[in-house]
């Protein structure tokens, strides 16, 4: 390892996103000393408290070398396949946002071109019954699915039992644990980086690195500069609410979101525990004892000097599509493929922030959609429908409406098949079918489309319950 | 179906390489929604001089149902696995640009990040090339088809052609013409516009004849007659990054060897290519006319040519650049109508197909909604911006001090997006990675490493195995990859046996 290399990383977080971190840091870069001071998660780092979570959770898993005997049996996590989205426009039917494939693409075009052109014809069922992952949901069965698979899956943690794990396997891999409060934040003379943390207990501890993993509060990021992205114009809700509720016996592969008169209301369950929440607009609803405010945004660069913000601390985002600890992963990735040396050349943070911008600022816009999209009479979703979107989401929306098109960015954490389970859900109907179908006559189509429904309807009885799922693998685990 | 809307009338002004991808892509495509009318002169003649291709143009012959042996044998073409490049990073220097990944191409951290750890280290591994299949191939003259099989080796390299334009555009003709595309032939006098819109409402003709539509394609080539000279959209001039305005091009008889690769050869004001055919290699020297005179550039062009010249040489001008729209109100430009990059890494057609295929999956039904002309332009611009970039890089990364010409590029101001790119690899060997553009990491890599960019660092993931593990790995990896590479037929029985020219 040349000189210049980062040596020691001190992390200031003890919930999931901080533990991730340290296990990563010591998995990929076994020569980095990583020191963690476990603080405490608050009550509004949501990435640490999200029970559901997306499937890139899974590619996070195998890269940190843990299997799902650790993660799902041990740690009591439950599989999903997406979400139940009620009474987001009314007189439509409650969607699915299933992971994964939504039919397939025949003849000349990608398969919603057929859907749509059938839809404004008055014909067809609703696009979520060709996505396997939504019909499995619906009917609470789950099965891996095989290698190329038409669907995909994310997990639903029972957050303690999680962290715990992940922690214990951040120590075996060689991170050091410091406990204790941080009392002080020491910033260097030239006031763009930390020079050290100094513990309630007195110990000062110095590293290269610092990553904060603190929280919305971002003890260490915070002490270099405050510039925020506000994205309340956009996302209207300020203010959650999470309580713990006992699990059900048959763990939901969906969860459950439902839209109420000034926000939405959650229900996600792990075998171990389950979770209720709400999110709501303060504007619109006096908050009540319990209420935590959101402050939408993100921090304008997580990176800056010898300190990257992750998690909470960096990007704050209501849990409408479980992006919380995606975004967290994804930023400890990065930070993984692009450790600098111990100079922090601008143009490798440059890219850092570019990057973590892009991603952040389009998940903001696939939830903003779903606001944009939204169709109720109360005043809090009338403001919302009527609010101007960001530049990037305008532009998509135009484009679909027009054509069924979605341009695709850099660094999107939705794909196409995402985007348009919700628009499509939500019933944003392009004005016209894309042209290039043409030459497959309706019938086809129609034809075509039957036969994939019917596929996806067929496999449904052969795969297990989510719980006999859960108890058979529990039996492979403990064998 | 519900609505039926009236079909789009297309006017396609020129023919070439351009004109004739359009209008077969519109008709075998739009069939419903289109009438293609294509107008061109044969007095005015197209830029093709045998084209060196990306291998993006097989999905495009795909889409069009076409066949490739008898594509290939009817354009007289050869398989394409990269780009040798002689002497830019130093005089002497020869790298391969493959089609194709270093390594497995799985995996994180990438396969060359492995490579730098131990150069860092102090050991003497092989070149990078030595890891790449389709780099090996191509040194070695070899081709097979790639296995689909993605756990293969034989899956990591991909390939393109390079064929006779001037046969690929008649072959294209018809194919569209038998669809049911029209053609006039004759020279476009006058361009009529609307009074109220501005659009382009008809092309008058020499003949007098007049010929109108709703959607205009513009494939009259450099002169860009709707887009640039009736719109006066501006055109954005890049020669101060990419000043070769000239080329001389002047084929000859294929008697050397045919390499599965285009030869691009750095001279003392440009590069020279040199594009194998079954019949015929194509040889032209790119130069820019503020460093050398016409009359040096040919004479350069022929003393360095392998095989009897079939034609004099023949000179064409250009300029570095593209009109800050490509579509403006009902006016398309597709091809060098819209902008031009010099054929350094083959982008030409590239360019064309991709803004076909951006046409194609936003075409109009009716009134041109502004929001299709907008994804429009993003799309073809990101395009053509990247490739721009990626083309400065060739000349900028160099060590070579021998001429003026050289002088000036080594020491230019270079674009801060290319800057940025640049640093992040000489620092770490990271390549900035985007979701639109054509050259991928492995692109990025070949030109770095070729001339001269070398990381200072590596991706840290890369420290993780033990030294002589990871030798070993590489190692074994190295000699699979030249013992597969020698099992493979050689490029001209290949040919020979897939898809050989009429006699």
């Amino acid at each position: 390892m040349a000189d210049g290399s980062i040596r020691h990383v001190l992390i200031a977080g003890g919930g999931i996103v901080g533990w991730s971190c340290a296990a990563m840091l010591k998995k990929r870069i076994p020569a980095l000393a990583v020191t963690v001071v476990p603080l405490r998660p608050p009550a509004d780092a949501l990435a640490d408290r999200i029970q559901a979570t997306l499937p890139t959770i899974v590619y996070f898993h195998n890269d940190l070398g843990l299997t799902e005997a650790d993660t799902v049996v041990r740690a009591a996590s439950g599989f999903r396949l997406g979400t139940l989205f009620e009474g987001w426009a009314d007189g439509l039917p409650p969607y699915v946002h299933g992971y994964g494939e939504h039919g397939r693409p025949f003849g000349t075009a990608s398969f919603h071109q057929h859907w749509v052109r059938a839809a404004r014809a008055g014909e067809g069922p609703p696009f979520d019954s060709y996505a396997p992952a939504a019909a499995l949901g619906r009917a609470g069965r789950f099965a891996h699915p095989e290698a190329g698979g038409a669907y995909s899956y994310g997990l639903t943690l029972s957050p303690d039992r999680y962290r715990h794990l992940v922690r214990a396997y951040a120590l075996h891999l060689g991170a050091v644990e410091r406990p204790g409060d941080i009392a002080h934040v020491r910033v260097a003379a030239d006031g763009g980086s930390i020079a050290a943390v100094e513990l309630a207990a007195g110990a000062t501890i110095e590293a290269d690195l610092f990553v904060d993993a603190s929280g919305p509060r971002a003890l260490l990021r915070g002490a270099l500069d405050l510039r925020f992205e506000e994205w309340g114009q956009w996302l209207p809700c300020d203010r959650i609410m999470i309580s713990e509720a006992p699990p059900t016996a048959e763990p939901p592969v969906l969860d459950t979101i439902v839209a109420e008169a000034a926000g939405w209301r959650w229900r996600s369950s792990s075998p171990a525990l389950a979770t209720e929440g709400r999110v709501f607009s303060s504007a619109h609803e006096a908050p009540t004892d319990g209420a935590i405010a959101l402050r939408q945004g993100r921090v304008s660069q997580p990176w800056l000097g010898n300190c990257v913000a992750i998690g909470d601390a960096a990007v704050r985002i209501e849990p409408l599509e479980w992006a919380n600890l995606h975004l967290a992963h994804s930023a400890i990735d990065r930070l993984v493929a692009m450790m600098p040396d111990r100079d922090f050349s601008p143009v490798e943070l440059w890219d850092y922030n570019r990057q973590v911008a892009a991603e952040a600022d389009r998940v903001r816009d696939f939830l903003a959609l779903h606001y944009v999209a939204s169709r109720r009479s109360e005043p809090f979703w009338r403001a919302a429908a009527a609010a101007v979107p960001p530049p990037s989401l305008a532009h998509t929306m135009r484009l679909f409406q027009e054509r069924g098109r979605l341009p695709i960015y850099d660094e999107e954490s939705f794909n196409r098949d995402s985007w348009l389970a919700v628009l499509l859900g939500q019933g944003l109907l392009p004005r016209a079918a894309d042209p290039l179908i043409d030459v497959v006559p309706p019938r086809e189509s129609a034809a075509a489309m039957a036969r994939m429904r019917d596929a996806v309807a067929a496999a449904v009885p052969g795969v297990p319950t989510h719980a006999a799922y859960l108890q058979s693998l529990s039996r492979q685990a403990a064998r | 179906m519900a609505d039926a809307p009236a079909k789009v009338n297309v006017t396609i002004v020129g023919g070439g390489t351009a004109g004739w991808m359009t209008a077969a892509a519109l008709v075998k495509l739009l069939p419903t929604r289109c009438n293609v009318h294509l107008v061109e002169s044969e007095a005015i003649g197209i830029v093709g001089v045998g084209e060196a291709t990306l291998p993006h143009i097989r999905a495009f012959n795909e889409r069009l149902g076409i066949d490739e042996a008898e594509f290939m044998a009817t354009t007289r073409a050869t398989f394409k696995l990269g780009i040798e490049f002689q002497h830019w990073g130093r005089v002497g220097d020869s790298y391969i640009h493959p089609f194709g990944t270093f390594g497995r191409g799985s995996g994180e951290p990438d396969f060359h990040h492995y490579w730098l750890r131990l150069r860092q280290a102090g050991h003497a591994v092989p070149d990078l090339e030595n890891y790449s299949l389709a780099c090996m191939m191509a040194r070695l003259n070899r081709f097979a088809l790639p296995n689909p099989d993605p756990d293969e080796l034989t899956s990591t390299f991909g390939y393109a052609y390079q064929f006779d334009a001037t046969l690929f555009a008649p072959y294209l003709r018809r194919l569209a013409e038998g669809l049911g595309a029209r053609r006039t032939e004759g020279r476009i006098v006058e361009v009529v516009r609307d009074g109220e819109s501005g659009d382009v409402s008809a092309v008058r003709l020499e003949s007098g004849e007049t010929i109108g539509g709703n959607l205009f394609i513009d494939c009259s080539g450099f002169v860009s007659l709707l887009l640039g000279k009736a719109l006066g959209e501006p055109f954005q001039d890049w020669s101060k990054w990419l000043p070769n305005d000239r080329a001389t091009a002047m084929p000859c008889r294929t008697e050397t060897a045919l390499t599965p690769y285009t030869g691009v050869i750095a001279m003392d004001a440009g590069w020279r290519w040199r594009i194998p055919l079954q019949h015929r290699t194509g040889n032209g020297y790119v130069y820019a006319s503020a460093f050398l005179s016409d009359e040096k550039a040919a004479e350069a062009l022929i003393a360095s040519v392998e095989g009897e010249p079939i034609a004099a040489p023949r000179v064409l001008r250009f300029k570095a650049g593209r009109r800050e729209r490509s579509w403006v109100g009902n006016v398309v430009g597709v091809g060098l109508a819209s902008g031009f990059l010099e054929p350094l890494e083959s982008t030409s057609i590239y360019l064309i197909q991709a803004a076909i295929t951006a046409l194609l999956e936003l075409f109009p039904d009716g009134p041109i909604a502004p929001v299709l002309r907008d994804e429009f332009n993003r799309l073809v611009d990101l395009e053509y911006d990247r490739i721009r970039d990626f083309l400065i890089l060739h000349y900028h990364a160099t060590e070579r001090s021998d001429s003026e010409f050289w002088n000036y590029v080594r020491t230019m101001e270079i674009p801060d997006t290319l800057k940025e790119k640049m640093e992040l690899f000489r620092r770490r060997g990271r390549v900035v990675k985007y979701r639109e553009g054509v050259f991928l990491d492995a692109s990025w890599i070949a030109v770095y490493l070729g001339q001269g960019v070398i990381p200072a660092g590596h991706d840290m993931r890369a420290d993780a195995p033990a030294d002589d593990a990871l030798l070993r790995a590489m190692e074994t990896f190295r000699r699979e990859v030249r013992a597969t590479a020698e099992a493979m037929p050689d490029h001209r029985g290949h040919i020979q046996s897939y898809c050989p020219m009429a006699a």
